[in-house]
């Protein structure tokens, strides 16, 4: 089935991101997906499906957010609900499904979480291997990072280029977490460590908030307010390997074959490409994701993201919001929802184009990966 | 015993691994291996995802591998683990074949290297569980 072209991302919904003492996770997701409705110019009546990311286990006092309570207290009654169970990165699959097989009209996408407050987080969990100390995400892709280090010969000076590049764009983004927080290399250099071989700028943002998009056909789009915004690429793999027995932690990841898989599908090559959202949990994601795309040679990243080739400016920007490492954690919607808006040309000071002496981007390559290079999936946007 | 040693996670005995822990509480470390195709696995799992075959037998490893890759924490993420910061994940390759997430003990963090020749040493935590843990072959491996 080739979805090329035929379905587009109509609407992205924003929410307060940072520390929010005062909120659950359930008011994000729900203010998130209305903004989101709101802004593809439709009406809760027209919503008949509805996804949700994996939810994090609820802080103290919090209901266990489900996709039916969410739906409830946005007043919908859609034909199809679902939520992934951890982190497998198939929402754009299953959507796309959904609206092919005549399910769906429109379909909500929403990620919340109150990571700041809750008990459980992404970066703090106890599975088979805590009785070894191995208590957070960070561990594990620390694990992939060294033997990549071993394999390849990258470190953390390829990693502090990608980290000093997306702080970059996150000053030109009012709405980043961490505008106005400059970092030099020194800052990098000098942060200490958390999981050796990562150190604090290497690893994401923890923070409250929400994200979501409204996905339709392309001739629904063209009906509504905003450029049309196609999924001209799609792509997904899935190791499936815990890094306990993982034998790809220094790629080539789940990313080679679902970034060929999108490119095929779009008819595209990567010199197409202008600019990249790449899924960002960790500084080494950015460059085994982009490597395993093809943009370089394994181990050749140190001098790939030379030159300020991703910051502002650059020849290929990659994560303009700031990303994962300096605008929000939104899982793949922080990603995806920051090529949807470039490509609207809605991004203000960090607009791509002149304004940032960049492409005017009509391409936008975005990733997606879940558990420790686990799962993986591609999105190729593409404005009509 | 150290009462905050005491509150480090244990093992989650399942129906799955409970052989695996009661090996090791033996100082016995098994893997599964395959009747049918001979492809030894870990974790414990009811068949084999190469054959599909459910016949598997409880093979004894020697205890050698080599350090796949390690990482250094230096944030405790549970409170337990305060005390023996800088502490050293690894995933260790058996020479059987199974990789295994463990630590890297009887050495300091820094002298931890990849494809590092490493043995087992069991850690007795209480009564009820040992955990395998790996040191260098050689206190001066490198």
């Amino acid at each position: 089935m080739n979805f090329k072209d035929r379905y587009a991302i109509v609407g992205i919904g924003y929410t307060p991101q940072g520390r929010f003492v005062d909120r659950t996770a359930m008011s994000f997701h729900v203010e998130a997906s209305a903004n989101a409705i709101m802004d593809a110019g439709l009406d809760r009546k027209d919503i008949d499906g509805l996804m949700c990311y994996r939810q994090f286990s609820p802080k103290p006092g919090e209901e266990e957010v489900t996709p039916y309570d969410v739906a409830e207290r946005l007043g919908l009654t859609p034909t199809m609900l679902s939520q992934e169970a951890n982190c497998a990165r198939s929402h754009l699959h299953h959507a796309l499904g959904a609206l092919e097989a005549g399910l769906c009209k429109y379909v909500v996408l929403s990620y919340a979480d109150t990571s700041l407050l809750g008990t459980n987080s992404a970066f703090q969990y106890y599975d088979d291997k805590a009785v070894f100390g191995q208590l957070a995400t960070v561990g594990e892709y620390a694990l992939a990072a060294q033997r990549a280090m071993h394999t390849q010969g990258t470190g953390p000076e390829t990693w502090r280029k990608i980290a000093v590049s997306q702080r970059k764009w996150a000053h030109l983004n009012p709405a980043a977490i961490m505008h106005q927080r400059p970092m030099t290399d020194k800052d990098y250099d000098d942060a200490p460590y958390i999981v050796e071989p990562f150190r604090l700028p290497d690893c994401c943002l923890m923070n409250d908030g929400g994200r979501a998009c409204v996905i339709t056909s392309v001739e629904r789009a063209r009906d509504l307010k905003h450029p049309v915004v196609a999924i001209t690429g799609l792509g997904q793999h899935n190791s499936s390997r815990d890094i306990q027995t993982s034998t790809i932690m220094d790629g080539p990841s789940g990313a080679k074959i679902s970034g060929e898989t999108a490119f095929r599908m779009a008819g595209i090559a990567k010199e197409d490409v202008d600019a990249c959202q790449i899924y960002d949990c960790f500084t080494y994601t950015v460059e085994l994701t982009l490597q395993d795309y093809g943009f370089f040679g394994p181990g050749e990243g140190k001098d790939w993201f030379d030159h300020g080739r991703i910051a502002p400016g650059g020849s290929l920007p990659v994560n303009t919001s700031g990303g994962l490492l300096s605008e929000g954690y939104f899982m793949g919607l922080t990603p995806l929802s920051e090529a949807v808006m470039q490509l609207m040309g809605r991004c203000g000071k960090r607009q791509l184009g002149p304004e940032t002496g960049t492409r005017t981007p009509e391409i936008i390559l975005c990733s997606d990966n879940g558990g420790v290079f686990q799962t993986h999936a591609t999105a190729i946007l593409r404005r009509l | 015993m150290n009462p905050l040693a005491a509150s480090k996670p244990l093992p989650r005995i399942n129906p799955d691994n409970q052989p695996f822990w009661d090996y090791c509480r033996r100082h016995e470390l098994r893997f599964q291996k395959c009747l049918a195709c001979g492809h030894t696995r870990f974790p414990a799992s009811i068949l084999c995802p190469r054959c599909y075959s459910r016949e598997a037998r409880w093979i004894l490893s020697e205890g050698q591998g080599t350090v796949y890759t390690y990482a250094v924490y230096h944030k405790a993420f549970h409170p337990a683990y305060a005390d023996e910061l800088p502490y050293v994940t690894a995933v260790v390759a058996l020479s059987e074949g199974p990789h295994l997430l463990t630590n890297i003990v009887g050495c300091l963090p820094k002298e931890v290297y990849c494809d590092m020749p490493v043995t087992l040493v069991w850690e007795d935590i209480d009564g009820s569980f040992s955990l395998p843990k790996f040191k260098p072959v050689r206190q001066d491996a490198r």
